[in-house]
Order: C-alpha cells, then sequence, then structure tokens
C-alpha cells in the first residue's frame, strides 16, 4: 500500500494518481485552496458530524494541562487549536500550523470570532520541517493530515525532535474499517456519496474525490504504529473508532 | 466488546450539552458549581468494562470524558447491573448506598453535585436516546435519572439515610449550616420527585417492552 510513498523512482501517490514526488504538495495544496472556504461545512456533512467526535476523544487523549504548549500541525481551519487554547489556558500556547495559507485565513478568521486568538499562533509551515525548536512542545497533533503529506515518515520524525521528552504525538486519521461488511458500505459512501455532495456543495468533485482516494492509499492501523515506532516514539498505540474508519495513533517521545 | 470512543464522546457530548443548557437557565446554579471545583469522578463500571469520568471545571462546567490522567477525587465502582438495581429500586438513594455500588473517596462534593444537578430541570431521555438509540439510551437515562434526582423516598428516610452514610461510611462531618441546606434542597427535591416518579413509571411502562428485549 502507501508504503510506496518513498520511492525512489521518485513518484508518490496523489489520491490513486501517480505524480512527482515534488509535484504532490501542491496538487494538495490546490485541493484545499478550493474546499478551504467550505471547508468547515463540508466536514459536518460529509461525516455526520461525526469529526467533531472524533476530535473530542483526541483531546482526551491529549491530557493537555494549562501552561502546556501545543502543536496542531495541518491544523486547518483550527478546530483543535480552539479547543487546545482553551485547555492551555493564558500561561500556556498552542500553535496552529498548516501548509496552506488558505485554510489558516479561514482559521483565523474563525479564531477571532471565538475570542480565542490570545494565546493562539499562527504558523504555515510544512510538517516534514517543522520550523520549531527541537524539544520545545508538549503535545503535536495531526488530525486528516498525515496522509496529504508527501514524506509521511519524514514528517513523523519532525515531529519527533521538537516534541520535548515525555511529550506525545497523536495522530487522528482515516484508516481501515474492522469489518468488511462496514467497509463496503463505507467504499460505496465516499466514492460515490462523497464526490457527489461535493460537487453540489462547492462544485468540486474532483478534490472531493482525491479525498476519498487518499483516504484509502493511507496506511492502516498496524502499517501507520509501525511508522510512528520507527520515528523513534515509545508507547505506542491505537484506538479504533467508528468501527476503525478513524483511528488515533498515540506515541510519546521516550 | 470494545466500547467506541466515538460513541462514548457523542453520549458525554449530549450530556455536556443538556447540562450546559440547564444550567444557563438556572440562575445562581453556575456559582454554585465553580465552588465544587476540582471534583473529579471516576465512575468505574466494571462489567461491561467502561470507565467515564465527570468533573467540574473552573469555570463551573461540568465535563464528562472516558479518557483522564488527572487522578478523580472520588470514584464510584460497580457493574452495569448493580448500577441498573440502583436506577430501578423503589428507593434508589438508599440502593445507592446499601447496594453493590462502591463509592470511594471524597463523597461530600459528590452528593452536592447531585443535589445541584437533580434540581435542575432536565430531560436526559431525548438527548441520549438520540445519541445511542432507545434501547441502550433509555436505560441511561434511567440509570442517570435515579442517581440524580434519588426520587421515591419520604424525606424523613431520606434524611436518616444520608446523615447516617456521609457520618459513618463516609466518616465526614460537614460543618451545620452545609447540612441543613443541604436538607433544605432536598425537602425541595422531594417535592419534586414524587411529580418525576410518576413520570418516571408512565416511560418505564413503555420502555418495558424494548428493555425486556435485550435483557
Ligand atoms: C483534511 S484537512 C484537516 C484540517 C484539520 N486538521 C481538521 O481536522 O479539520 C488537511 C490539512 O492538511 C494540510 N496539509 C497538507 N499537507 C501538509 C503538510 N505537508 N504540512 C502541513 N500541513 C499540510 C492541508 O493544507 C489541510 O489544511
Amino acid at each position: 500500500m502507501s508504503s510506496q510513498d518513498n520511492l525512489t523512482d521518485d513518484s508518490t501517490d496523489f489520491g490513486y494518481e501517480r505524480v512527482k514526488t515534488a509535484e504532490k504538495a501542491g496538487r494538495v495544496r490546490e485541493v484545499f485552496d478550493s474546499v478551504a472556504a467550505q471547508y468547515d461545512l463540508m466536514n459536518d456533512l460529509m461525516s455526520g458530524g461525526l469529526h467533531r467526535l472524533w476530535k473530542r476523544f483526541t483531546i482526551e487523549l491529549s491530557a493537555v494541562r494549562s501552561g502546556q504548549t501545543v502543536l496542531d500541525i495541518a491544523g486547518g481551519t483550527g478546530d483543535l487549536a480552539a479547543k487546545f487554547s482553551k485547555l492551555v489556558g493564558a500561561d500556556g500556547k498552542v500553535i496552529l500550523a498548516d501548509i496552506n495559507a488558505a485554510m489558516l485565513s479561514v482559521g483565523r478568521d474563525r479564531l477571532i470570532d471565538k475570542g480565542a486568538l490570545s494565546n493562539i499562533d499562527v504558523v504555515q509551515a510544512d510538517a516534514q520541517f517543522l520550523p520549531f525548536e527541537d524539544n520545545s512542545i508538549d503535545c503535536i497533533t495531526i488530525a486528516f493530515g498525515l496522509r496529504n503529506v508527501t514524506d509521511k515518515a519524514k514528517a513523523l520524525r519532525s515531529m519527533h525532535r521538537v516534541l520535548k521528552p515525555g511529550g506525545r504525538l497523536l495522530v487522528l486519521e482515516f484508516s481501515k474499517p474492522t469489518s468488511p461488511l462496514l467497509s463496503k458500505v463505507y467504499d460505496a459512501y465516499s466514492f460515490s456519496a462523497l464526490p457527489a455532495m461535493g460537487k453540489l456543495i462547492t462544485d468540486d468533485a474532483d478534490s472531493y474525490r482525491y479525498l476519498a482516494e487518499s483516504i484509502r492509499k493511507h496506511p492502516d492501523q498496524e502499517s501507520l504504529l509501525e511508522m510512528v515506532e520507527d520515528a523513534g516514539f515509545v508507547d505506542c498505540r491505537y484506538h479504533n473508532m467508528t468501527g476503525g474508519i478513524v483511528a488515533v495513533h498515540r506515541g510519546i517521545k521516550g | 466488546m470494545e466500547h467506541d470512543p466515538a460513541v462514548i464522546a457523542g453520549v458525554s457530548l449530549a450530556i455536556e450539552t443538556v447540562i450546559a443548557k440547564a444550567v444557563e437557565l438556572s440562575p445562581g446554579t453556575q456559582s454554585r458549581l465553580k465552588q465544587l471545583h476540582p471534583l473529579a469522578i471516576e465512575i468505574h463500571c466494571t462489567q461491561p468494562a467502561l470507565k467515564i469520568f465527570v468533573s467540574v471545571e473552573e469555570d463551573g462546567g461540568i465535563q464528562i470524558a472516558s479518557y483522564r490522567e488527572t487522578k478523580a477525587t472520588v470514584s464510584i465502582e460497580g457493574t452495569w447491573l448493580d448500577f441498573s438495581r440502583v436506577a430501578t429500586a423503589s428507593d434508589p438513594a438508599a440502593a445507592l448506598i446499601n447496594g453493590d455500588v462502591k463509592i470511594s473517596g471524597d463523597t461530600a462534593p459528590l452528593m452536592q453535585l447531585q443535589t445541584i444537578v437533580g434540581e435542575l430541570d432536565i430531560d436526559w431521555e431525548a438527548p441520549i436516546v438520540n445519541a445511542i438509540g432507545p434501547v441502550l439510551g433509555h436505560q441511561l437515562a434511567q440509570v442517570i435519572r435515579a442517581i440524580t434526582a434519588a426520587s421515591g423516598t419520604t424525606h424523613r428516610r431520606m434524611k436518616r439515610q444520608l446523615s447516617e452514610f456521609i457520618l459513618e461510611e463516609a466518616r465526614l462531618s460537614p460543618p451545620k449550616p452545609e447540612l441543613d441546606s443541604f436538607f433544605t434542597a432536598v425537602d425541595d427535591l422531594v417535592l419534586r420527585t414524587d411529580r418525576i416518579e410518576s413520570r418516571l413509571k408512565r416511560i418505564k411502562k413503555r420502555a418495558a417492552s424494548l428493555t425486556g428485549a435485550i435483557e
């Protein structure tokens, strides 16, 4: 599957297509440029609101406390950042980071509306090359972002580097449904209903087709667990949610 | 079977939301809740295995979670059957105290929380059923209702049981004014619970067939 990401032939997956490694970031950017304005609405519609519950449990697992520094990478429109901002309080700090300026600008506006910006830094950054000091962050979350990153292993290593010893990483991502029946229903949903919905609302079926395909290309639970371990994390484990449609992986920097 | 954290998150969110709404509509409740911080209750269901944490945050908000690393200040432990027995007992308060449900830690703030939430006029049924369907949803709503409303007992009995419980089991002796205001609240509750009880009976009857189906 997508362990093929780092092939030496200088190509990588973009959904079901193969593209030049150097091109993937640009293609991913086009997708999120195109969906940014309607992203929150689509998120709710596509998941039937479930993404809120997946994120809620991820935040519980973070066990973030007041005064800590949290990085939400691929944070998009700032869902998690807003929640973390409350948890870390005035003495803590949240960094909302994303590679895409359009997503970040929607995020910044939303955070201003919520009055949550005082302890949040908004930073444009690539998960593979995090522009933060070594050992500087208590908790990193990446929600529905890792599958879009060109070199996932590199991104995981970069996250490991900036985390403080004892700090934790949480990867929330689509995964593999544990039951074959659910898997079939889910396939039907995401390959036909999802792009259709995308077309209806954003007039952009292709972006949502990419999303569905990229979900299938993403490593399953066990492969991702291995990748997190390979990046140097210890105490790694994952929790399936909604029948394995998504999973949240946890790793600790030893 | 393992529990799906997303389902639990859905139920927690539903419960948190109805409580928050009820608190908003009840003047003074927020500040009473604030005083209970940092109360953190661990509800440990041993069979089926499930842990839920209920905590009162600094701002008086009630939070429900299925994962927590900070130690709870009080814990309640029992099987689902133990909890259901409390819920269906003719005298839930007594059943909670005398039954197989184990309570340990600082119970005084727990009782206060019970009173405060009990005083709120909350319809638990609809939001929980919405989140997890009618069968389990009704059972769970019933348990929460029983635990928070402590219905169906006479004032005197309740007073005796609670003071016995507080003094003996929990080996706590709260100052008299605190106890008095607690009992005034209980007074109030008993009046209201009679009404709730008859409503409960009707609901029970209606749901009997459903509950029977999974037993
Ligand atoms: C599906 S969105 C998820 C947004 C948000 N975390 C959420 O859960 O709602 C994926 C995000 O990943 C970002 N992204 C893609 N590649 C990235 C990279 N290499 N580094 C940082 N962010 C990236 C995209 O710009 C997009 O905002």
